[in-house]
């Protein structure tokens, strides 16, 4: 394993279920990501990508293997530990942005800061929504922002901790191509700045732009590709859900 | 922290007004009731009274204080029930909130204190409201105590400055109490829960709630066994708690039994807006069980209060008929003497003086004192118009017999009786007649023993048998000149409607109120169960539903599981009633019950009706915006 391996799965596996229907929907997956790297996660329906990110992120238990982040394997420690872990060293992004509903988009920047106990200053959280483009907009309630915006506001929230991993469950999934686009561009930039990105996605242009796609299929990894485009990550997904 | 809880009493104010709410009229009620218990309590006698006079102003008192420790009981009961019930459901309502929280990185502990935080924060807010509303209460329950003539005139609750002390710690406690539990759990959500909405959340039923729940139905079940051998005055409250049991019982159990009490109604055939109803009412079961849990206190607890107090009236009525055996009553300002029994056509006459006493039961440290009735009467002429008295005439100077409202004594054992400023000393209980649902007096005395002097002014009724076959007429008027003659049918009557008059105000002191703020409870869970679902209301209009069939299907629902709850409230008035029959069969050898047809309509067609107004308020409130803009917008 490489040194600067961020995050590592080492045999991790998960059922779901008992008997005759239980779902493996991780099954022995070893896979490490490296630092400054944005790793794209496909598969079919069911193939287990959201639960690799979920065990990955320690918001799902493992029934075996172990979750190296860092020197920390994650899969050993308690609740408050992992909470911890979420306001310090992990971002999220999801699908449903999962803004609070009552909080502007500056307050929903500095939630994990203030759950820290710390006392943001106005600025690192300005800076945080600058940088996703929406300086002017942090007074505005996520109701008031459109699907693209309150993605973006979701990334400034996940950035603002300067998170060792940021993990990305389909955040193009319910936006418009130009917002998705943003989307993705942001995405690019952080990457390139050196942050390490965890995605799930069934969307073949968001995940040509990672720099690497890993396919899953029944809970396992069954390919790699890298540096491929739209075309030839569309063709292997077609090929696997065959 | 604190900003992100004023955050969110922006964003769901009415989740928190109605908490606010409850918790200030739960408040201002105890406060009200504390206060004029206290000063019912530290009231005594104007100077210069009789000493006859102080102690019956004394015994008045001593109801008094015991009516109003039933009405603060009611209101702390109440309050308690309903404020931890609201303050739960609110943290219910924001689970997925919560999770999201956690998903940011917020552990469990900072959930639970920031949910304990807002708890203090609107129990504070509540009280502090609560103070100046219960003084305005106090206002009304001192007149109402005065229009029902439970006090004596010139009584006045006082305030006390202490009173603010113990009504903010109430709410607070109240406040804190409600939402620890539901805390605990809402903090042990998964942070994965934020991401859908099955799981855990859908586990209603703890196992607290089970084990409480079926305690207290135990509980209830236990009582209805035990009234038939409480003794009438142990029996009718042991009748009267079984709805408070069962009403809790109920309530706790409500998640699993309200979704299925409201799959009796045939909801369905109003077609496609019935279906929708039914389907989420099913769905959350937490908003149906804490929709339901409000109208099923109301219901449970004024029916049952209602039914067992005519019931037992009336039983007090039959069992007056079924004990006397005269043809006319004479009631008179004095004790008539011998002249009534010396007049012709009359067989035999009993006299019947009714006087405060103070009755010691136990003896040494166990001694207790308290306010009590003798009835002087002429142990031979009473047995004959109360033929079922039993033997009596061990009843002479020097002994007492236990009356029918005797309570904590029976043949065997020694009592100390004073009369006015009269100390007769221990006398020996050689008797007893049966004891009466209707109550009276709690010990008979021999006529004689309290001086005439001292009985100035104490009115008496005499039962008057005639001899068979001598005109009426002829009699009644040599009568008269001894005092109001009537026939023995119009005097039970007439005392009958005096004890109505009694037990209805003793309902409405105690049930009024607190009836009112449990139909305030009613009124504010339809608003929050209403009130917290735009979204849930703009998917099924984007799904082709009109504004107004929206509506429709969320009234329909807020009906049904009103109806539901209304029925288990039913059954829980129905426990005291069983156990009413239990209680007059034992007691009075006969089954009598007396349901208050009008009130239980009453609050039937009411609690629909202000359930279908309320609901309909709310939902129109919540539609009112775009569905498509809500539905944009995630959380």
């Amino acid at each position: 394993m490489q040194s600067d391996t961020v995050i590592a799965l080492e045999g991790v596996s998960r059922t779901y279920g008992a008997g005759p229907t239980a779902v493996r929907a991780a099954d022995g997956i070893d896979i490490g990501f490296r630092r400054g790297s944005w790793t794209a996660v496909m598969g079919p329906s069911g193939s287990g990508k959201s639960t690799l990110l979920h065990c990955a992120a320690g918001l799902e238990r493992v029934d075996a293997g172990r979750v190296m982040l860092g020197d920390t394997d994650i899969t050993t420690l308690d609740d408050d530990a992992l909470s911890e872990l979420r306001r310090t060293r992990i971002g999220f992004v999801f699908q449903s942005f999962n803004l609070v509903g009552a909080l502007t988009a500056e307050q929903n920047v500095a939630l994990p800061l203030r759950l820290a106990g710390r006392r943001p200053p106005r600025d690192e959280v300005r800076n945080a929504l600058a940088a996703v483009g929406l300086g002017e907009r942090a007074g505005h309630r996520p109701r008031e922002l459109s699907g693209g915006q309150q993605q973006r506001v979701a990334i400034a929230r996940a950035m603002v901790t300067r998170p060792e991993v940021l993990f990305a469950d389909e955040p193009t999934g319910a936006l418009d191509t130009s917002a998705a686009r943003d989307v993705l561009r942001l995405l690019r930039t952080s990457a390139d700045n050196g942050q390490t990105i965890v995605m799930v996605t069934h969307d073949p242009a968001a995940a040509a732009r990672a720099d690497a796609v890993v396919f899953l299929r029944d809970g396992r990894i069954v390919d790699r590709l890298a540096g491929a485009d739209v075309r030839a990550v569309a063709d292997r997904l077609v090929a696997l859900e065959a | 922290m604190l900003r992100l809880s004023w955050a969110g009493f922006r964003e769901r104010w009415t989740l928190f007004a109605g908490a606010v709410l409850t918790v200030c009229l739960g408040v201002a009620l105890v406060q009200s009731s504390l206060l004029l218990l206290v000063s019912a309590a530290a009231t005594s006698a104007p100077a210069g009274a009789t000493a006859l006079a102080r102690m019956r102003f004394d015994a008045s008192t001593e109801a008094a204080v015991a009516l109003l420790g039933v009405t603060l009981g009611f209101a702390a009961l109440l309050a308690v029930f309903i404020i931890s019930s609201t303050f739960a459901f609110t943290v219910e309502q924001r689970r997925r909130e919560l999770a999201l929280l956690r998903l940011v990185g917020g552990a469990r502990r900072q959930i639970r204190r920031l949910l304990l935080a807002e708890a203090t924060l609107l129990g504070v807010v509540g009280s502090a409201l609560g103070v100046p509303v219960g003084v305005a209460l106090m206002a009304v329950q001192t007149w109402l105590l005065h229009r029902l003539g439970f006090v004596p005139d010139g009584f006045s609750g006082r305030w006390h400055l202490w009173i603010v002390a113990v009504s903010v710690g109430t709410g607070v406690a109240l406040a804190v109490a409600g939402v620890s539990l539901a805390a605990r759990r809402a903090a042990r959500v998964r942070p994965l829960e934020a991401l859908r909405e099955t799981g855990e959340a859908t586990r209603v039923m703890t196992t607290v709630r089970w084990v409480t729940g079926l305690l207290f139905l135990a509980g209830a079940i236990t009582l209805i066994g035990l009234s038939p051998v409480g003794g009438a005055v142990g029996g009718q409250a042991m009748a009267m708690n079984v709805s408070v049991c069962a009403a809790i019982a109920l309530t706790l159990l409500g998640p699993s039994l309200v979704p299925a009490v409201a799959r009796l109604i045939p909801v369905r055939a109003a077609g496609v807006l019935g279906e929708l109803a039914a389907a989420s009412l099913r769905d959350d079961r937490r908003r149906t069980a804490s929709t339901a849990a409000p109208v099923i206190v109301l219901v449970g607890l004024l029916l049952g209060q209602a039914t067992a107090s005519s019931s037992f009236t009336a039983a007090g009525r039959e069992e007056q008929q079924r004990w006397i055996s005269a043809d006319l009553v004479i009631d008179a300002p004095q004790a008539p003497g011998a002249q009534i029994a010396a007049t012709p056509g009359v067989a035999g006459a009993s006299t019947e003086v009714e006087v405060p006493i103070a009755l010691t039961t136990g003896s040494g440290d166990l001694a207790y004192t308290r306010s009590a009735t003798a009835l002087l009467v002429d142990p031979v002429s009473y047995g004959r118009t109360h033929p079922g008295a039993g033997d009596l005439t061990a009843l002479r100077q020097g002994a007492v017999a236990a009356g029918p409202g005797a309570d904590g004594f029976s043949p065997g054992d020694t009592v100390g009786v004073r009369v006015g400023d009269r100390d007769l000393g221990p006398l020996p209980v050689v008797a007893a007649v049966p004891q009466a649902i209707g109550g009276g007096a709690t010990v008979l005395l021999p006529a004689g023993v309290v001086p005439e002097d001292q009985l100035a002014g104490v009115p008496s009724h005499t039962f008057v048998q005639l001899v068979s076959g001598v005109p009426r007429q002829q009699v009644v008027a040599a009568l008269t000149g001894v005092g109001t003659v009537s026939e023995l049918d119009a005097w039970l009557e007439r005392d009958s409607v005096a004890r109505t008059a009694t037990s209805t105000g003793v309902l409405i002191m105690v049930m009024g109120l607190g009836g009112l703020y449990a139909l305030i409870g009613v009124i504010n869970s339809v608003v929050v169960a209403g009130a917290t679902r735009p979204r849930e209301f703009a998917a099924v209009r984007v799904t082709g539903f009109t504004r107004g069939q929206a509506v429709r299907a969320a009234v329909l629902e807020a009906i049904v599981v009103a109806v539901a709850g209304l029925l288990l409230g039913l059954l829980a008035a129905a426990g005291t009633l069983v156990g009413v029959m239990a209680t007059t069969a034992a007691v009075a050898g006969t089954v009598t019950v007396d349901v208050p047809w009008l009130l239980v309509s009453a609050v039937v067609a009411g609690t629909v009706l202000v359930t279908g107004v309320t609901s309909t308020v709310a939902t129109w409130a919540a539609t009112r915006e775009h569905p498509v803009a809500l539905l944009g917008a995630r959380e």
